[in-house]
């Protein structure tokens, strides 16, 4: 979702007209996981599926979160820890953690998350965006967040995640 | 700014594929025919049906400006094919050929790099206007002085032709050609230059795509009165593009040729398999023609006979295919093996006594890998195609720089990976212009006083030695001055050591680097300093090498080692830890365990070892890699002799596993930002049991 899409959901959602703010529209799907007690998200369409925890190939010389390569069907794919991405401590793989395999410009790459939540729409009204202050820890990879009744989704920035390292 | 016409893109590609084959074509009949300095009749009737096949392809894709200038140098062709003797002056003619070729290979460039549908439409008015005055020329010489008496007699022949009445024919189009309205308003541009009196049904073909129906239905219907001969008419109405037959439906009385034509349905030329060009017409040369309009006639009806005969023979057996659908099929056999694998050693299977399931898993495998080597030698393809464009290169240059240079190919027949081909063309371009400019002696007196014969010499060769082709592009001109090159490189801030410490070969190799050029001024052709490391880091990109082997006023060689395949390479599994690591085996010299009494230290506490009174230095592996071993004694794991580019090492990992063939894939786009290939690896493997190998790449890892 581009930024002008939330700038203008978020806008409408803070709009005086009532029938404005009111306004919800289905503007997509996302894919939710969690990270420990935090819930996260990533777009559908950045989606290609989600596969077991499987062995993977460490590569020499890149950096702690890249955890190396694996094999999905013949392809040879990179895996990110994404608790090392952001910081966070390791904590051991169980039955329940999952590779998502990802894809963006050509490129497939796999998060390991701790656990795959559940797939489900995005409503316009639902939609917050982050606070200006971009300085504020992980915040470069979140696009914006969802809120669903007590609980905020923090739906990643695909291009931020893979993208170059800052 | 021209557009291309809606509806025809998904036609383009095989537009460009068949034009730029056929342009090829030309080229070589042109490089094989200019050496000979003369035409065989059997080439100029290859060049004219080549011009004529494009010609065709052209105005029916819509490109215009292409279809004149197709149509012009068919014109000219058609006066030399009639009168083989006229040529005097035959370099006059490949100039003007070659330039046709050109100007038709930059059009087309445009239009593939069109944006939007839009292109660039070029001028070719000048070269038209050439053509024309070449054919002129040609004609003229080719009448001599009957020329006036056959334009008095061409003035006289259609007013003998005007008193025959109009002749109707009914065309039929191959089953399935689409667009029948179209393809019957380019017959109809075709024939009416031969007309002076022309009506069609249904009338409106140009426009009105529903004609197309009509036309599959009852036929197209034209009415014509020819202005010389209604055979060339029908001819040429038979040998168009897609016609499938046509029937006379109402011969002219007065003409007996048409007399001669069966009424009923006659099958034409098989036009998409060989364009019988040769009938095709002299459309804009027609007082050439009237002057031997009756032998012509024969002669052209002679030349379908033989188009059609050479045609069954020609029909190659070729296909083009998208190399993108090839790399998927390599990835499903590589899939298939790995499956293979998993299914024959499947862990279910372990203990059980399957004599039958054995035998069947053998002739799997056997199978299996006959299959993967057909489709690795799908795309091997020979270094003809490449080479010959040298020959093009070389000519261009031995006209423009004024130097006699013989020009000598060996081993095109060589076979390598498509890829590695297309990768080969530009440093191969560049090696070979470098030849021509710097290399071979501006003045043959030069040449003559070092006493080497004048005429220059540039050869081009290719080998296969153990998984390599190796490729030399050598001349026998002045060589390169090691101390011009020096004091070049001085200037250039290039040197990195003292200058005494420069071998002469690392001097030579200094050429290599970016921003070096020797000549004083730039040519056209060379000398802007970029150049050399582009050819270096191109071949260097296909997982070749290449070295310089130059003496003074001798002449210089230039050697490019490429492997035969970028996708599948003969390897050593050895491990470390729990990684697994490919080697490559030509690059290993020996494998062996190490003995204490072997190994040294040196003061910084480099380890080495001694083998056979050589030292080499050993690289550990879970060093070099920072991987967790519990082998860490060198006395207890391997070692590997391994060299490249005259540079050797040992490296010392855990365990030898086996060789194995495998297929080369590169890391993950996603990686190459931490510059993963830099640092020892070269790519990764998929084994067979599923898990991945990483490619030790030993250039990097010892340089």
């Amino acid at each position: 979702m581009t930024y002008d899409v939330i700038k203008e959901a978020v806008a409408k959602q803070q709009s005086g007209d009532k029938k404005v703010s009111n306004e919800n529209n289905i503007l997509g799907k996302v894919m939710t996981f969690h990270i420990g007690e935090q819930i996260y998200g990533i777009e559908l369409q950045n989606v290609v599926e989600i596969i077991e925890m499987c062995h993977i190939t460490k590569i020499p010389h890149v950096p702690v979160y890249i955890k190396g390569i694996i094999n999905v069907r013949s392809k040879v794919v990179p895996v990110l820890d994404i608790r090392t991405r952001f910081g966070k401590p390791e904590i051991p793989y169980t039955s329940r953690t999952c590779i998502i395999i990802l894809t963006m410009d050509d490129m497939s790459v796999g998060i390991i998350v701790d656990k795959v939540a559940d797939v489900e729409d995005i409503h316009s009204s639902d939609i917050s965006a982050t606070p200006e202050n971009k300085s504020v820890n992980t915040n470069e990879f979140i696009q914006y967040m969802i809120r669903s009744g007590d609980d905020v989704k923090l739906i990643l920035d695909v291009k931020q995640l893979l993208g170059d390292e800052v | 700014m021209a557009r291309i016409e809606t509806g025809m893109e998904a036609m383009l590609d095989m537009y460009f594929y068949e034009t730029n084959t056929l342009l090829e074509q030309l080229d070589e009949i042109l490089l094989r025919t200019e050496q000979a300095n003369m035409f065989d009749s059997e080439d100029i009737k290859e060049i004219f049906r080549i011009m004529h096949t494009i010609k065709g392809s052209s105005a029916m894709m819509g490109f215009d400006n292409l279809s004149v200038l197709a149509h012009k140098a068919e014109d000219m062709f058609f006066v030399i094919r009639e009168n083989p003797d006229v040529i005097t002056d035959v370099s006059f003619v490949y100039d003007l050929v070659f330039q046709v070729s050109d100007s038709y290979k930059a059009q087309i460039e445009a239009i593939q790099n069109n944006d939007g549908g839009e292109y660039e439409s070029m001028d070719f008015t000048d070269l038209i206007n050439k053509l024309l005055k070449a054919r002129d020329v040609l004609m003229g010489e080719a009448n001599g002085e009957a020329a006036p008496a056959a334009a008095a007699a061409a003035q006289d022949a259609p007013a003998a032709a005007v008193d025959s009445d109009k002749t109707t024919v009914r065309v039929f189009f191959e089953d399935g050609c689409q667009m029948e309205n179209l393809r019957a308003f380019l017959l109809i541009n075709t024939i009416k230059e031969e007309c002076s009196f022309l009506e069609f049904t249904p009338a409106d073909v140009e426009t009105n795509p529903e004609a197309s129906k009509v036309i599959i239905e009852n036929g197209f219907l034209i009415t014509f009165k020819p202005i010389d001969n209604v055979d060339f008419v029908l001819k040429q109405i038979e040998s168009a593009l897609n016609v499938q037959s046509y029937e006379v439906v109402s011969a002219a009385a007065a003409e007996e040729p048409a007399a001669e034509l069966p009424p009923e349905p006659k099958a034409a030329a098989p036009v998409a398999a060989a364009p019988a060009a040769a009938v095709a017409a002299p459309v804009a040369a027609p007082a050439a023609a009237e002057v031997k309009e009756q032998s012509s006639i024969e002669k052209a009806q002679a030349a379908v006979e033989k188009a059609q005969a050479a045609s069954g023979m020609q029909k190659q057996n070729l296909i083009s295919v998208n190399l993108a659908k090839l790399d998927a099929l390599h990835d499903i056999v590589g899939e298939i093996i790995t499956t293979e694998s998993m299914v024959i050693s499947n862990p279910d299977l372990e203990g059980l006594e399957l004599e039958s399931f054995n035998k069947a898993a053998r002739q799997l495998r056997k199978l299996t890998s006959e299959l993967q080597d057909t489709v690795m030698s799908i795309r091997m393809v020979p270094l003809a195609g490449v080479f010959q464009k040298m020959n093009r290169i070389v000519r261009d240059m031995r006209k423009k720089l004024n130097k006699d240079v013989e020009f000598i190919i060996e081993g095109e027949e060589t076979e390598v990976d498509k890829s590695i081909v297309d990768s080969l063309q530009d440093p191969l371009m560049h090696l070979v212009r470098n030849c021509m400019d710097h290399g071979i002696e501006e003045n043959v007196q030069d040449r003559i006083n070092a006493g080497k014969p004048e005429k220059g010499r540039l050869k081009l060769a290719a080998t296969n030695s153990s998984g390599e082709v190796i490729i030399t592009i050598s001349d026998d001109g002045k060589g390169i001055d090691p101390e011009k090159v020096m004091s070049k490189a001085k200037r250039q801030g290039l040197l990195t050591k003292p200058e005494s410490e420069y071998t002469e070969k690392e001097i030579q190799n200094m050429i290599l680097l970016p921003g070096f050029s020797t000549n004083e001024q730039a040519t056209e052709f060379s000398g802007r300093g970029v150049g050399m490391d582009v050819v270096k880091a191109n071949v260097e990109k296909c997982g070749g090498s290449i070295v310089i082997d130059s003496k003074k006023g001798q002449g210089t060689t230039f050697i490019i080692k490429i492997p035969l395949t970028l996708a599948i390479i003969d390897g050593m599994e050895i491990t470390c830890g729990d990684l697994v690591f490919t080697v490559p085996i030509s690059t290993i010299r020996e494998s062996f365990k190490a003995e204490a009494s072997q190994l040294l230290n040196d003061t910084n506490n480099n380890e080495m070892i001694m083998i056979r009174g050589v030292c080499y230095p050993i690289l550990r592996i879970h060093e070099k890699f920072d991987i967790q071993t519990e082998v860490t004694d060198l006395e207890e794991g391997i070692l590997l002799l391994v060299e490249t580019d005259n540079k050797s090492v040992c490296i010392f990992a855990d365990k030898l596993i086996g060789e194995q063939q495998v297929v080369v894939k590169p890391f993950p786009k996603y990686l190459s930002r931490y510059n993963v290939k830099g640092k020892g690896l070269s790519g990764c493997t998929i084994m067979g049991d599923g898990s991945i190998s990483l490619i030790i790449d030993t250039n990097s890892l010892i340089g």
